[in-house]
């Protein structure tokens, strides 16, 4: 590998290998065999190859910010990490996008876009350090992805290091190429159908204006109801996004905020034409209002707006201030059960008795249950773990999915038997087996059996080398 | 094969015929469950199948190798769930278009497509073809309003991907795989969709005696001064063409988007920009599906935004020269063009002008697929046009989804 991609490049002593055990989910490790840091396309299809020969799993990584384990490494494996391939390779203006490597930081792209009154829309909360490539394998969302979509909406085409090493150009600038939207269907594969080294992504004109409002309640029921009425009005808020009391309690505690201590919040963007945000944001402060909103808070300026979306976007991380640790949960409900999944939570967390904070993305029904535990109190972690399942669970029962925006990863591949049924998860399965037969990329993730990718499709059926213990099957 | 007795089956005739393939026999099958027995009876006998939806797309693409039967889609017209408040629709693959449109405007909801013939498109018509139409502007197309999906694979076996919720990513992404396979991977039976709130005002403006340079200026015009149209196209049957922009939304932000593009038209390329009465707007849009759906010959064009400037000169030229009364539809913002008409008598000269045509856009990687065309000129033009790079993988897919090869056989590009 070091004559691949220069000695230095490469990361083989056990203390080094120990930065890559993890990704953002770090009750989740495994030391990898080797860290490879390619620069190139040409690099990347090399090291692939070089594994296959040697029989090696492969693991892509970006910045290692993902919360499922995606990026795990499996034993005895080669972790592929793309850091260093962050240029941005094109810019085009009028036609509307940019081609940039996998290294490059979510938030980046947008800076680098910024003089050209242009940006990249998807935002999730640790844009300022996730990568593309990262986002593309998790279909990566954010905060205002209810108006402007996932990441599989802004990515055009991508140059593709298969399996065996292959490279291919998938989709491109230019729409609707014929085909099968290969584009489509590897946008959130976790890493399982291939590397990309190079990403085209689509580029939005810069809003008009934004109107920001942030707004208390008494409980979650009324701000459950604020969100509904105000989508029932017609509009699509560029972004909504609900706290409760204890994700508020963090949030203060970490940026020192003057946030009222009341049971929950909204903090909504509407953005588009000036007169058009004008109408949407006075609508919907009005809605807050005969929804019972407390207060209502307009910011003065640019300044000000910041801060509330810095409250916003810290709850995570300030959760950390409240509890020695917690487990951050994602699961999907459809929107109009917010009040009555929250009640829900709140029974299954009274019964564990373990507090849990509630932050979301409430305009598309996502939620981030923070589930607070100390890892120190025998017994706490594991009661925590069975918490954020139970709760996953109620999502499932409803209607919704085990991820919004997480992906499913190492962690949640033991749920995706409950939401999907085995003939589902076969086609995707054979979906992964077209674009990677040996099963050599990122094994061991999303699918909650391991399986065998047949001569022929059909029921599962042992292989012999698996059999007889040779052959490591996922 | 045979019918079991639940399916409704009939020997197939002409008038089933898919581009001149008459299938042995039809089945309308009532239910997703019966669906899933037809598929599943075609397995054992080895038969192949093509699905019909409304049949507005059935010029699309090369005659099957094979064709024992046809499965039509009409009998799959619920709609599953309605979730007004969660603003998400499940629906058989059979409801067209409009049934959904009425549906859900009940409570003033829609789903933001607007392909012509919307009372004989289906649902899983317009997913099979990733059909569209001018709003695809503002909202994207199938791909970006599809959230789940449940199809009948080749073997009888009924898979879902995605879900019920807008944001989801648990899985592979099967909903976007369907979009545009043409039937080739699977029945698409149910469609789970994204919807929107119906805007309370809708406008549409007209600039007349636009140069393809002109429609471009304007688009830049617009992005520079931050309007956001729900729709912008461009119709042609010359030189020039007319420009419709249309706005939607709430009144005040209409109206001020309406008020400032009127300056905007006559600072970029002179000339009035009139604001269409609503049965003249009605009356353009029409003429738009019109143009859409005519013609002998249709192209549909795919290429950068920019690179429609050279029209009509350039591979424009190249198509415009080989049809008589030639009408053009295009999307300046998404760089995609409908060409239509009547080719000229030579199937020879039309086939060489068609690649020709498709020469001048690869480089950049635009496409040209034939929608509908004559006889003569599909005997000599492959109506995909070369299979893309990634064609292998386009073929291994086709080959775990569907091993035997029964479905849609040779339709698809690269006769896959």
């Amino acid at each position: 590998m070091s004559a691949l991609v220069g000695a230095a490049n490469c990361v083989s002593s056990p203390s080094d290998l120990r930065t890559y055990e993890c990704d953002g989910l770090t009750s989740f490790r495994v030391t990898p065999s080797l860290v490879v840091l390619p620069a190139s396309t040409e690099e990347v299809a090399a090291v692939v190859r070089l594994a296959r020969e040697l029989g090696l799993a492969v693991v892509a990584r970006g910045a290692g910010t993902g919360l499922s384990g995606g990026a795990l490494p499996v034993p005895g494996g080669v972790v592929v990490a793309l850091t260093r391939m962050k240029k941005i390779l094109e810019v085009d203006l009028e036609n509307g996008f940019l081609r940039v490597q996998p290294g490059v930081a979510n938030l980046d792209v947008s800076r680098h876009l910024a003089p050209f009154g242009t940006y990249y829309a998807p935002d999730p909360s640790s844009q300022s350090v996730c990568t593309i490539g990262g986002n593309v394998s998790e279909n990566s969302g954010g905060a205002h992805c209810l108006k402007y979509g996932f990441t599989s909406n802004h990515v055009l085409g991508a140059r593709i290091v298969l399996a065996d090493g292959a490279v291919v150009d998938v989709g491109g600038p230019a729409l609707d190429a014929p085909g099968y939207d290969l584009m489509g269907t590897f946008v959130g594969s976790e890493g399982m159908l291939g590397i990309v080294t190079e990403v085209v992504l689509r580029m939005l004109r810069k809003p008009q204006a934004t109107r920001t409002f942030f707004a208390t309640f008494p409980s979650t029921d009324e701000a459950g109801n604020a969100v509904s009425s105000i989508i029932a009005s017609g509009v699509v808020p560029a972004a909504i996004e609900m706290m409760d009391r204890l994700a508020m309690r963090a949030a203060v505690a970490a940026t020192g905020l003057d946030w009222p201590d009341v049971g929950a919040s909204l903090l909504m963007d509407v953005d588009g034409p000036l007169a058009e945000v004008e109408h949407t944001s006075r609508h919907s402060v009005d809605l807050a209002r005969a929804a019972g909103a407390l207060e209502i808070r307009i910011p003065k300026d640019e300044n000000e707006r910041a801060l509330m979306w810095k409250g916003r976007k810290s709850a995570f991380a300030a959760v950390g201030r409240i509890s020695p640790n917690y487990i951050v949960q994602d699961g999907v409900i459809p929107r109009s059960s917010i009040a009555e999944v929250l009640h829900e939570i709140e029974a299954l967390s009274k019964s564990a008795g373990l507090r849990v904070a509630n932050v979301f993305h409430a305009g598309d029904g996502n939620l981030h249950p923070l589930v607070l535990y100390d890892a120190k109190v025998p017994g706490q972690e594991k009661a925590a773990e069975e918490l954020g399942g139970a709760i996953l669970r109620l999502c499932l029962r409803l209607g919704g999915s085990i991820t919004g925006e997480h992906g499913v990863g190492a962690e949640k591949a033991v749920y995706m038997g409950e939401m999907f049924g085995e003939d589902d998860l076969e086609t995707m399965h054979r979906v992964r087996c077209a674009f990677d037969p040996e099963r050599r990329l990122n094994p061991g993730k999303v699918f909650p059996t391991p399986r065998l990718c047949g001569d022929r499709p059909g029921p599962y059926v042992p292989h012999p080398t698996e059999v007889s213990g040779e052959a490591t099957r996922g | 094969m045979s019918a079991t007795g639940a399916l409704a089956v009939r020997p197939g005739t002409e008038a089933d015929a898919i581009l001149g393939v008459v299938p042995k026999e039809v089945f309308s099958p009532a239910d997703v469950e019966d669906a899933r027995a037809v598929l599943g009876e075609t397995a054992r006998t080895g038969a192949s199948v093509g699905f019909v939806g409304g049949g507005t797309a059935l010029g699309l693409g090369r005659p099957p190798r094979r064709l024992d039967a046809v499965l039509r889609t009409e009998r799959l017209t619920r709609i599953v769930e309605y979730a007004p408040s969660d603003q998400i629709v499940v629906v058989e693959a059979g409801l067209t278009l409009d049934a959904l449109q009425r549906a859900v405007a009940a409570h003033r909801q829609r789903l933001a497509i607007d392909p012509p013939l919307p009372a004989r498109r289906t649902i899983g018509g317009l997913v099979a073809t990733n059909g569209f139409g001018p709003r695809r502007t503002r909202y994207g197309s199938l791909r970006d309003l599809i959230i789940g999906v449940s199809l009948v694979r080749a073997d009888g076996a009924l898979a879902k991907g995605g879900g019920k919720v807008v944001k989801n990513v648990a899985g592979f992404d099967l909903p976007k795989m369907m979009v545009g396979s043409l039937g080739t991977l699977g029945l698409v039976a149910t469609v789970t969709l994204r919807l929107h709130p119906l805007p309370e005002v809708d406008v549409t403006l007209v600039a007349g005696k636009k140069t393809a340079r002109d429609v471009r200026n304007l688009v830049a015009a617009m992005r520079d001064a931050q309007l956001e149209p729900a729709a912008v196209a461009a119709l042609s049957t010359g030189p020039l063409f007319e420009v419709a922009i249309r706005f939607e939304g709430f009144p005040a932000g209409v109206a001020e988007q309406r008020d400032r593009l009127v300056p905007l038209v006559a600072k970029t390329s002179g000339g009035a920009c009139e604001v269409l009465p609503e049965a003249a707007a009605r009356a353009f849009w029409e003429r738009h599906d019109a143009l859409r759906t005519a013609g002998p010959l249709r192209a549909k064009v795919a290429m950068l935004p920019s690179a429609f400037e050279e029209f009509p000169e350039g591979w424009s030229g190249t198509l415009l020269r080989l049809l008589e009364a030639p009408s053009v539809v295009l999307y300046p913002t998404l760089g995609i063009s409908f060409f239509s008409g009547v080719p000229s008598p030579d199937p020879a000269q039309g086939a060489a002008a068609l690649a020709s045509a498709r020469a001048a856009l690869a480089p950049a990687g635009g496409s040209l697929v034939l929608e509908e065309a004559p006889d003569g000129v599909r005997a000599l033009v492959d109506p995909w046009g070369p299979p893309p790079p990634s064609f292998a993988l386009m073929r291994a897919l086709k080959d775990r989804l569907d091993p035997d090869g029964r479905l849609n056989p040779g339709r698809f590009v690269g006769g896959i």
